[in-house]
């Protein structure tokens, strides 16, 4: 699907086969960060698929449609594709597209090894998919694949481990790219103090991914290693140690949490401002905690483990209670922004209050399970499920629609159509609350999570079928976000530069944007030099 | 809406310390619910109240220091007043009264088996065959006595998840853990392994059935006389068995649960592994807590099969198992005339089949 014609190709016309290698040879960061997002959305497409059949499965006791290696194989592929291939890709893909017109920056520091990120992500997820043409089929072990059953695989677990390995590779080139280029491509006047918060939390995203990816790749190459070239890093029955790998996994793990979540953070900070009308309540205070909990995040990977019994419980306990404080502190700031402003309900608004009212209840709700004599209740029961669902698509799936919302203007000129926007929005609350929220109870009531099956007497059916029901409404949802996609790329373009009243760079240049990004820049002397320009000075001085 | 929803879900608890654990349960409500309806009570406030009504520009207020210093000191409050509920219930878990019943649990694919160490019995799953259905492990326990569970498992991790007891541990392969309960409370609970663990992992079930003292000891009888009533009588020095679905068949495929060989005469015993992909041995013990072994084959990996060449042994009652599945593919290993002599143990060969 084409999203736009740059800006050259309207001067320039050329024959349709040299656009789509144009596409395929780009360096220019807009047009990878779009392609990001194209590929993103097709792997959703996928795992979201992935996940309507395992609820289908699971809306009835006995197995229904799938035998249980067939279920396996779907709960692996879909937790493994929606972390490695759609939710870090998605932020990832807003980060290429919006971090160097958000700091003034002609493009990333690396544009080539740019492009080679990219292009490893696809071929990843292609060789990770691949998995099911094999005898054997895909890796059957869950997104944790825990040691020493990853030994048992066949093919497909190899498969698995090679895809990761180049999507890990993918986000430390990028990582490092990002990294460099916000520390080095600043335009003058550009202080680290004035960068827009989701400059920010791309920063502390990569400062994350440099630090814990390599630990993960450097894990799968030791699976990898025990599998085929007899090395035992893993195996007890060949005198390696099982929970070695848990540490491995979770050191990177729990990081990871914290880099699919982060971007997000930044997007709803930026938007709630930008709707409010006012400034960030506390541009210091996001700074501060999007810094505290990235250097927090090395230190609770083992609260995953409290159920090994091989665990020192109270650090890890304690502190991952600690890093409720910095993100109680976001909560703060957001109500804070909101306080007195005005507020104007448009999709990106919309969808940036759900995150806030969902984020919180995933928040909460881990509460619980950081306390590791509760955790003993509901590790591994569905409670674990709903809450990682309330951060990952209560949470991030809220804040990229969010994104993509307030953001398509920019990058295509056209305005996605607010009224299927705002059924989306309800439909998907809705949805996601029907499917999700039940699964709290089902922890409670024991039901463990990875199971094909569940016998009928345990007063388990019901909340499952309720949970089918509203994975359907969340499909119908996305529908509607995909039709309203499609209809909006047939428009023409008639967003302006700055049709929301943005506070940050990439407002001051065209929708969408030239290939070189700016033909000027306005001087920028506070984190908010759109909102300075607009205001012709009156203002923001801070 | 959260707190209606969820305070009547969570178990009661079966035991004491269930129900501390329930308890927790109720304090980390308590302490969110003021959180979850502050914040959303918030930002229902700030739609309703703050909606755009004219195009005045707001006013451009930040807040300063004391506005952050504040909104660090509110969850630090919170978790201050939290962690300490959670480590005090901690304490109480971990706590380890002496016990009554000791029982070693082993988790495989995909079954458990329970070892009671003082009364000298198991009890064992049998994973589903073409013909029988499964039949997940039975737990009797005898009600408001200490039991002390060491769990480890044979292959892959598990997890030992007793719902009503609102506790689980990790049974890990090349590990032990020991952990302490004390069920009160009377009756049958399911329990099933909450570690994703292959494929058959959704059946990996276990009950586990809280009993008065006296239906404990019945319990217990009636197992060891099962065991004890398991013999049969040597016909030749030559014996086969296959390993079929996790369980020892004869060549016709029937199960195998007494072999029998004549006294002090060496004999032979061809193993066949049918399951593709698992391993398998064939091991002579004195009983199962497996004090004195008296042969042990190499493991091969099905499909395969092989023979081997073993010495004659005195009479007496001994004991046979996969040492890869361990008690769940086992029997009565019988040498002699059964009804004479003794054996170098006691225990019994076979729990319940």
């Amino acid at each position: 699907m084409t999203i736009t014609r740059s800006p050259a190709a309207d001067v320039a016309p050329v024959p349709e086969r040299g656009r789509l290698l144009s596409w395929l040879t780009t360096t220019d960061h807009k047009r990878i960060g779009i392609l990001y997002l194209i590929n993103s959305f097709s792997f959703f497409v996928i795992a979201g698929v992935f996940a309507l059949l395992m609820r289908t499965e699971l809306a009835r006791p006995g197995t229904q449609i799938f035998a249980p290696h067939a279920y396996e194989e779907l709960f692996t592929l879909h937790g493994t594709l929606m972390i490695f291939l759609v939710i870090f890709p998605l932020l990832a893909g807003f980060g290429n597209y919006f971090v160097p017109l958000q700091i003034g920056a002609l493009d990333m520091a690396f544009p080539r090894i740019n492009a080679l990120s990219f292009w490893l992500l696809p071929v990843g997820g292609l060789t990770i998919l691949s998995g099911f043409l094999v005898p054997g089929g895909a890796a059957a072990c869950g997104w944790t694949c825990y040691a020493p059953l990853s030994e048992q695989l066949g093919t497909g677990g190899d498969l698995w481990i090679v895809g990761l390995i180049l999507v890990g590779t993918a986000s430390i080139l990028g990582g490092i790219n990002f990294i460099v280029t916000i520390l080095r491509m600043r335009a003058p006047g550009m202080t680290v103090m004035r960068m827009p918060v989701f400059t920010w939390s791309i920063l502390a995203t990569s400062l994350l991914v440099t630090l814990a990816a390599p630990v993960l790749t450097a894990g799968l190459i030791m699976v990898f290693a025990d599998r085929q070239l007899g090395t035992v890093f893993f195996d007890p029955s060949r005198g390696g140690v099982a929970i070695l790998w848990q540490h491995v996994f979770w050191f990177f793990g729990h990081p990871e949490v914290y880099m699919l979540i982060l971007g997000a953070w930044g997007i709803v900070t930026e938007i709630v401002a930008v709707f409010s009308g006012k400034p960030i309540f506390s541009y210091p205070g996001v700074v501060l905690s999007f810094l505290l909990i990235t250097a927090l995040s090395f230190s609770v990977w083992a609260h995953h483990m409290f159920a090994t019994g091989a665990v020192e419980l109270p650090f890890f306990s304690i502190t991952t209670e600690l890093i409720s404080i910095p993100t109680g502190v976001l909560f703060f700031i957001w109500l804070g922004t909101m306080w007195r402003g005005k507020l104007r309900f448009e999709p990106p608004m919309l969808f940036a209050l759900g995150f806030i009212a969902m984020f919180l209840i995933g928040g909460i709700d881990g509460v619980w399970a950081a306390s590791p004599a509760m955790d003993f209740a509901i590790h591994d029961t569905y409670w674990v499920v709903a809450h990682l669902h309330y951060v990952l698509f209560g949470g991030t799936l809220f804040g990229v629609m969010a994104a993509m919302f307030y953001w398509f203007p920019k990058m295509t000129g056209r305005f996605l159509s607010r009224r299927l926007g705002i059924w989306q929005f309800w439909l998907q609350l809705a949805g996601f609350n029907l499917t999700f929220f039940p699964m709290h109870i089902l922890g409670l009531r024991g039901m463990p999570r990875r199971i094909a099956d569940y016998p009928p007497d345990l007063g388990w059916s019901f909340l499952n079928l309720v949970a089918s029901i509203g994975a359907f409404v969340i499909a119908t949802a996305m529908l509607l976000f995909f039709i309203n996609i499609f209809l909006t790329l047939r428009k023409p373009r008639t967003a302006p530069d700055d049709p929301w009243g943005g506070n940050t760079l990439e407002w001051a240049t065209t929708s969408p944007p030239p290939a070189h990004n700016f033909d000027a820049l306005p001087p920028i002397r506070s984190d908010r030099p759109v909102f300075d320009l607009r205001t012709q000075g009156s203002g923001g001085d801070r | 809406m959260l707190a209606f929803a969820l305070t009547g879900c969570a178990k009661e608890g079966i035991s004491p310390t269930g129900q501390d654990v329930h308890q927790l349960y109720n304090v980390i409500m308590v302490l969110a619910l003021p959180v979850f309806i502050g914040v959303e009570g918030a930002l229902i406030w700030c739609v309703v109240r703050y909606r755009k009504r004219d195009d005045s520009v707001p006013s451009q207020t930040v807040g300063g220091n004391r506005a952050l210093a504040v909104f660090f000191a509110i969850p630090a409050v919170i978790v201050a007043a939290l962690f300490p509920f959670g480590e005090a219930t901690l304490m109480k878990i971990e706590q380890e009264p002496t016990p009554l019943v000791k029982i070693n649990v082993e988790g495989f694919q995909w079954e458990w088996t329970f070892l009671y160490l003082n009364e000298g019995i198991f009890v064992s799953g049998k994973t589903a065959s073409d013909t029988a259905p499964q039949q997940p492990a039975q737990m009797y326990l005898p009600v408001d006595e200490a039991v002390q569970v060491t769990l480890t498992s044979r292959d892959v991790i598990h997890s030992f998840f007793v719902p009503d007891l609102l506790f689980k541990r990790d049974a890990i392969p090349g590990r032990t853990t020991t952990f302490t309960f004390t069920p009160t409370q009377l009756g049958t609970f399911h329990a099933q392994c909450a570690e994703f663990c292959g494929l058959w992992h959704p059946r990996m079930t276990f009950d586990v059935h809280v009993v008065s003292p006296p239906d404990y000891q019945a319990w217990i009888l009636q197992e060891r006389k099962a065991a004890a009533s398991v013999t049969c009588q040597p016909n030749g020095s030559t014996l086969a068995v296959v390993a079929h679905n996790i369980s020892w068949q004869d060549p016709q495929g029937n199960g195998v649960y007494c072999l029998a060989v004549p006294e002090n005469t060496p004999f032979t015993v061809s193993i066949t592994n049918e399951d593709a992909g698992i391993e398998h041995n064939f091991s002579i013990y004195d009983s199962f807590f497996q004090q004195q072994t008296f042969f042990k084959a190499p493991k091969i990996t099905g499909p395969a099969s092989e023979t081997e060449q073993i010495q004659g042994l005195p009479p007496g009652r001994y004991y046979f198992q996969c040492d890869v599945h361990g008690p769940a593919m086992s029997g009565a290993f019988i040498v002699g005339n059964p009804g004479e002599g003794h054996g170098p143990g006691q225990g019994p060969g076979e729990g319940q089949g």
